[in-house]
């Protein structure tokens, strides 16, 4: 095995789901549902979409992009990424350069209310994720589109996932009959320090997309058409960086690369195995088939402390090359390490990040996550040490055979001095939007 | 030479074809001279098109795309510059349009009538609203204002005699329905001019210890801050006086006629921005109570303005279902004896209702200012 390379495929997002081109736009998006069918800004004419209770939500409907403008527009951007299909678009695709997680309480009034939710988010996203021009109002309101990508929204390979929190289950809606089989609130591990305010939530909305614009671009849209709705919570944004040198891994702001080692995402059996709800799971409810569990980390970097740190210390904290990102085993970066070879540890320390994380083992291999991790940085602290750290989220289909596990073999490795968890939240990534007149959570809500 | 040049454009512009659905070709532009507002144009079918409009004339003005049966508008270009040109774009349905050209010092004109044949619904049209047409709902206002400062020096005064005998838990009391009272008026403030500073003003740029600080909020903090009578008593006073001019000199102010739209939204911004955050709490916890004064005051507006907006504004029920959500999630935090609970103090989940109905409900009032814009015609 030494020194064999053994590449983890990674697909960008706009590989994973390439919206097929044609005339009519970005993506051939445009498709509305009739029932929010409506024009600019609800001005006569237009519609008033009404769930019980008198809630409302007014939808508009875009222009098609022109194929000239399609191809201009891009210039720079990412293509749209196919936003129907059996799964949500952004879970599998390797993380982008920019996101945002945003968590929202609902305030929803009732069921039907909910339900109006969930459609307007879909119907935003759907245009969000293909592009196109936003409506005119002419002399009938405020523009339809805050501008932030010029006259034409661009794509930028825009996804957005939605996924549920446990509270949404309890007795507002009607849905506790239906709680996901592992959905809990998010626990609290030792050298955890939660912040209750920055945890959990109703509902998490992830944006990833090329740029930082195009993910604010689509923040600011869904909250528009969402305002009496859902409010936001609490929202973190991240950014993945370039791989540097080029070919190797994007690096976390310990400057170690992180999610070397991750799940074949081209692997459909191993992502049946690992990251989606089957049909039929045991104690599952029929509605989370093709879902996925979304966990979703906060954890601050001390990274001053960390920067005081002597090399060989770090290298042996994590079980890796800093430079090279080479297991301290291994002449590779995707050389799989060999523990097996190494049963005290006197190469890769028995406490090493990458050994408890993911022992190699045949017992583990049913614990492995799909990481999906983002740098974060936003400010300074108390004592005038930078608040940075990493946004850790990953996929899975059981969280407690899953990250539970592997956090739990965590529990004070000697990372836990450098790190410090604050948020977050367990969340069900809800199954995907399988064609124009499908939404996000219509089996959980029907 | 101008007019030669515009001839010249007019002629140019007499048989403009332009593509249907803006794919394809860059359509050729439409040119509005003094002679002529856009000339003969044909399209072949309805759709989403994007106009080039030029304005050809050396003064600047407005270009309205209409139906000339009734002048409704479908889209407008205003602040049309000389000798530029900027694109229209809408949804254009089958039907009868026609540009309508408001230049400085010409004579509007509206150019010939072009049928859109087909089937197909567009973006609607919305019937401008004049400067005529809101003079009465200004009036209107107007007298409720007035009523409303005469209630209002009735309040202060009381408040000031509180003070004046000593009686700060009376003052205490009387201090909120005197503040709720001023907070109803919210579409006049900028009719109020320094009043509105003097009567209203937060200490922000001020200080809490600046004695140009004045007003309702300088006598709260006073009276929940431990301050004495004789501290309070040239505040109450001069708030007294000030209320006391601004309703002398009310007979002679006026709203502007662009306000009455505008402040069917602005009075609930500035009730989410400082009422709802508690930025404006100086103590008494009673923000919420401003901001249900506020909702009065929207109302107040709303009423005026309904005979304009309910031939234009089809959503107009959902801004009364969502300030009526607001306002009863509002009262929900009036505690039987009369007292608020404080911004700061109520449980999360209580607030985002709060904040959500807020913001749906200024969602719901934001294309009021734009459809009641006063417009020439």
């Amino acid at each position: 095995m030494a020194g064999q390379q053994e590449q983890e495929p990674e697909v960008s997002a706009a590989e994973a789901q390439p919206e097929a081109s044609g005339p009519s736009g970005h993506g051939g998006g445009g498709t509305r549902r009739t029932f929010l069918q409506g024009l600019a800004g609800g001005v006569a004419g237009g519609v008033v979409a009404g769930g019980a209770g008198g809630y409302a939500y007014r939808a508009s409907q875009p222009a098609p992009a022109s194929v000239e403008a399609n191809q201009a527009s891009l210039a720079g951007r990412l293509p749209a990424v196919r936003f129907h299909g059996p799964y949500q678009a952004g879970i599998l695709p390797k993380p982008q350069h920019h996101a945002a997680v945003v968590s929202f309480d609902v305030t929803a009034e009732d069921r039907g209310d909910l339900t109006a939710l969930f459609q307007t988010i879909t119907d935003r996203a759907r245009f969000l994720t293909a592009g196109g021009t936003p409506p005119p109002v002419g002399i009938g309101g405020p523009p339809s589109d805050s501008g932030v990508l010029g006259p034409e929204v661009v794509p930028d390979g825009l996804t957005v996932t939605v996924g549920v929190g446990s509270t949404l289950f309890d007795d507002r809606y009607g849905l506790a009959d239906r709680t996901p089989a592992h959905l809990t609130t998010m626990h609290s591990f030792p050298n955890d320090d939660l912040d209750s305010a920055q945890c959990g939530g109703d509902l998490v909305i992830q944006f990833s997309a090329g740029n930082e614009d195009a993910v604010l671009h689509a923040l600011r849209d869904v909250a528009r058409h969402t305002r009496g709705g859902m409010q936001p919570n609490w929202r973190i944004h991240g950014f993945s960086s370039p791989a540097r040198p080029s070919g190797t891994v994007p690096r976390n702001l310990m400057g170690f690369m992180d999610g070397i080692s991750n799940p074949d995402v081209t692997d459909a059996k191993e992502m049946n195995n690992l990251v989606w709800v089957q049909p039929g799971a045991a104690g599952e409810p029929s509605w989370t088939a093709r879902g996925s569990y979304f966990v979703v980390r906060l954890i601050r970097m001390l990274v001053e402390f960390w920067d005081r740190v002597d090399l060989l210390e770090q290298e042996n904290m994590f079980g890796r090359r800093r430079a090279t990102g080479y297991p301290l085993d291994a002449t590779g970066i995707f050389t799989p390490p060999d523990f097996s070879n190494d049963p005290t540890g006197e190469t890769i320390p028995l406490t090493s990040h990458i050994r408890l994380a993911n022992p190699r083992t045949p017992q583990t291999a049913s614990s492995r996550i799909l990481r999906r991790a983002y740098n974060y940085d936003r400010g300074i602290d108390d004592v005038g040490d930078l608040d940075m750290g990493l946004i850790f989220t990953c996929f899975q289909q059981d969280i407690r055979r899953q990250f539970e596990a592997v956090q739990t073999r965590l529990i004070n490795e000697p990372l836990v001095d450098y790190i410090s968890p604050f948020g977050g939240g367990y969340f069900l990534a809800l199954p995907g939007v399988t064609g124009p007149s499908d939404y996000l959570g219509r089996a959980m809500l029907a | 030479m101008v007019a030669a040049l515009a001839a010249a454009a007019a002629a140019a512009a007499a048989a403009v074809t332009l593509a249907a659905c803006g794919g394809g070709n860059k359509p050729e532009a439409i040119t509005m001279t003094s002679d002529g507002c856009g000339g003969a144009w044909h399209l072949d079918r309805p759709g989403w098109h994007t106009f080039q409009i030029r304005n050809g004339n050396d003064v600047g003005g407005e270009v309205d795309l209409i139906n000339p049966a009734n002048g409704a508008i479908y889209a407008e270009i205003g602040g049309f510059g000389p000798l530029t040109t900027t694109p229209m774009s809408l949804n254009v349905g089958s039907g009868k349009y026609a540009f309508r050209c408001l230049f400085q010092d010409t004579e509007p004109m509206t150019g010939p009538t072009v049928t859109v044949s087909g089937h197909a619904n567009g973006q609607p049209a919305i019937l401008p609203v004049t400067y005529n047409d809101l003079v009465d709902p200004a009036k209107a206002y107007q007298n409720y204002v007035g009523a409303g400062l005469t209630k209002l020096l009735a309040d202060v005064s009381t408040l000031d005699s509180d003070v004046g005998a000593g009686n700060l838990a009376q003052a205490r009391s009387d201090w909120l329905p005197a503040h709720l009272q001023y907070e109803t008026l919210g579409a006049a403030y900028d009719a109020f001019g320094k009043f509105d500073d003097e009567i209203d003003g937060r200490a922000d740029s001020l200080g809490v210890a600046n004695p140009q600080w004045t007003g309702f909020y300088r006598l709260e903090y006073g009276l929940w801050h431990g301050q004495s009578a004789a501290d309070l008593k040239p505040v109450a006073s001069k708030l007294k006086s000030d209320v006391s001019a601004l309703l002398a000199s009310w007979p002679h102010q006026e709203i502007e006629l662009v306000d009455v739209g505008l402040r069917t939204h602005e009075i609930l911004e500035n009730a989410l921005q400082f009422q709802l955050s508690g930025h404006d709490d100086y103590g008494s916890g009673t923000t919420l109570a401003t901001t249900v004064a506020n909702i009065q005051g929207t109302r107040e507006l709303l009423s005026v303005l309904r005979p304009l907006l309910v031939p234009r504004y089809t959503a107009l029920p959902a801004v009364y279902t969502w300030l009526d959500r607001l306002q009863s999630a509002l009262d929900e935090e009036r505690l039987p004896n009369g007292q608020w609970v404080p911004v700061s103090q109520l449980p999360g989940a209580a607030r985002q209702q709060i904040d959500a109905d807020c913001d749906q409900a200024l969602t719901e009032l934001a294309p009021i200012a734009s459809i009641t814009e006063p417009r020439n015609t």
